[in-house]
């Protein structure tokens, strides 16, 4: 804390020059400029490389066309075994981020607990969902209980940092009054906290289960169930017309999902 | 619990209180604070920024720790056995009225006597009694029409009526009230201003944080100037601003000495 102080003190200071303060705007400006080159660069992207590959795309892109509908029924019943997964995988997270996001607030823990429980965030966001389906894959087998376990964890990732954040967010003077009231420790939360936190919450929640959705058919990919695995399949056998009704289904659903959720999550806002 | 309300015992007593030492500051927040308050008085607490106002009020009610000293609210010191029967006596008013912003005007009022239920009776929802003594105290102060509306919804002098409403719902001896008018249009900060001076009338001690000294001279009887955690003037209001006019030369001259 002391040494943040020091810090600020000397950026302030340098700071409250006026020509020192366009000086460091030309810099930034400058390493950000940069760092767009260098990393074009280190891409190995250029005109030639975009010209030729372009034909290719439209090749693949005209073999998808049109969808072969007949495997509608396959294709509706993998959506709803990814809505499945989608909706278990967001609920086991959402309820394993609870107890990891109070121990992550600023406002409920101590420093080294915060410490921790951010590592072990960190640690979960850094997986990619596909190992965490490789690791339950090979735990389970294949199929959708593989996914559901990797959704769940994956979702910890994200939750937990959503659900801290509305904790943090709780304005600290209205449970203080409550305090003063003399209202115990169940009835500020019941009557301080949950009020402010729990449409946050659900509005995340919704949010997350429709994301799951789409991250559940990329887990297909590695065997562990949901429209992602017969996708893939499609694909691999060259079958383009029937992969496309498959994304034509999980873009139906994913388009409506997301018009509920938003609705939904705005009925929470305003509440 | 008698005594709480044994009126031969200042209502407000502080001894020598000092909080914890502040690097950032070089002292503590409150540094050897020595005041007396008697029932029935309506007391301005004056002040500088950082001049410990605001901690002073909160150290009252046992929400900032205190390091040495003893503070008697009545007669019973503040401390953790005794901080419950010290805030049964206590009605708060915190800037911007410390509402929940998604409760109801009514819900935020009747939080005011969660202290009075147990965990199990305001678990499903409040007596029918307490709804209508709320609905009552809402209605005295002009929201009669906000009764239902989301904290959220109201205007910043709305906001303060309706947690000057949820003090009164405890019936406290004792009322403080930290910048009660910081950010309010003039309309909200007579109405608030008014509420509190009839407070008083009825018999409640008001201990109020302000920075506008007019108001001050016009609602309070005495004033309490804090400077860097002390008292330093303590008495009428009649010439508070010239009192304040020699605390800002002298405050000046102190920092072109250190600079």
């Amino acid at each position: 804390m002391k040494f943040i102080d020091r810090i600020r003190s000397h950026i302030s200071k340098i700071t409250s020059n006026q020509y020192n303060i366009w000086a460091v705007r030309g810099c930034i400006f400058i390493s950000v400029v940069w760092a767009y080159i260098w990393s074009l660069n280190g891409l190995k992207v250029n005109l030639e490389l975009i010209k030729t590959s372009l034909p290719y795309m439209t090749d693949f892109l005209s073999r998808l066309l049109p969808p072969d509908l007949s495997i509608l029924d396959v294709a509706i019943k993998a959506l709803i075994e990814t809505v499945q997964m989608s909706l278990w995988g967001t609920t086991i997270g959402a309820i394993l981020s609870i107890p990891i996001a109070l121990i992550s607030a600023r406002n409920l823990s101590p420093f080294w607990l915060r410490w921790l429980a951010s590592l072990f965030q960190n640690a979960v966001r850094s997986v990619p969902s596909i190992i965490l389906g490789l690791f339950f894959v090979a735990a389970t087998g294949l199929g959708a209980p593989a996914g559901t376990l990797a959704l769940g964890i994956y979702t910890i990732g994200y939750l937990a940092k959503f659900y801290q954040e509305a904790i943090e967010s709780v304005d600290k003077r209205s449970l203080e009054a409550l305090q003063v009231s003399r209202a115990s420790w169940w009835q500020i939360a019941q009557y301080g906290v949950m009020p402010q936190v729990l449409p946050l919450c659900l509005g995340y929640t919704i949010y997350m289960f429709e994301y799951n959705i789409r991250a559940a058919s990329v887990l297909g990919v590695v065997g562990a169930g949901g429209i992602g695995f017969e996708l893939v399949n499609y694909i691999r056998g060259f079958e383009y017309n029937k992969a496309t009704t498959m994304m034509l289904v999980l873009l139906v659903v994913v388009t409506s999902i997301d018009a509920l959720s938003s609705q939904l999550r705005n009925k929470f806002k305003s509440d | 619990m008698e005594h709480l309300l044994d009126n031969n015992l200042p209502a407000i007593a502080c001894h020598n209180i000092r909080t914890e030492y502040q690097s950032t500051l070089h002292r503590p927040i409150l540094n050897g604070i020595d005041l007396q308050i008697n029932h029935g008085e309506f007391v301005a607490l004056l002040g500088m920024n950082g001049a410990g106002k605001s901690t002073l009020l909160r150290s009252l009610v046992g929400l900032v720790p205190i390091k040495k000293g003893d503070i008697e609210i009545c007669g019973t010191s503040v401390d953790r056995k005794h901080i419950g029967a010290v805030r049964k006596n206590i009605g708060f008013l915190f800037q911007g009225g410390g509402l929940v912003d998604q409760l109801s005007c009514l819900d935020n009022v009747l939080c005011g006597c969660l202290g009075e239920l147990t965990t199990w009776q305001s678990l499903w929802g409040f007596p029918q009694r307490d709804r209508r003594v709320a609905m009552q105290l809402l209605q005295n102060l002009g929201l009669q029409e906000q009764i239902y509306q989301k904290a959220r919804q109201l205007s910043g002098g709305q906001r303060q009526r309706v947690a000057i409403a949820r003090t009164l719902i405890q019936s406290p001896h004792i009322l403080l009230a930290d910048e009660p008018t910081t950010g309010l249009d003039v309309s909200g900060i007579n109405q608030v201003m008014d509420s509190l001076a009839e407070m008083h009338q009825q018999g409640l001690t008001v201990i109020v944080v302000l920075h506008d000294l007019a108001l001050a001279a016009k609602y309070a009887q005495r004033a309490i100037i804090l400077d860097q955690g002390k008292v330093w003037y303590d008495g009428g209001c009649q010439n508070i601003e010239r009192q304040f006019a020699r605390l800002q030369s002298l405050s000046q001259f102190q920092s072109v000495n250190a600079a």
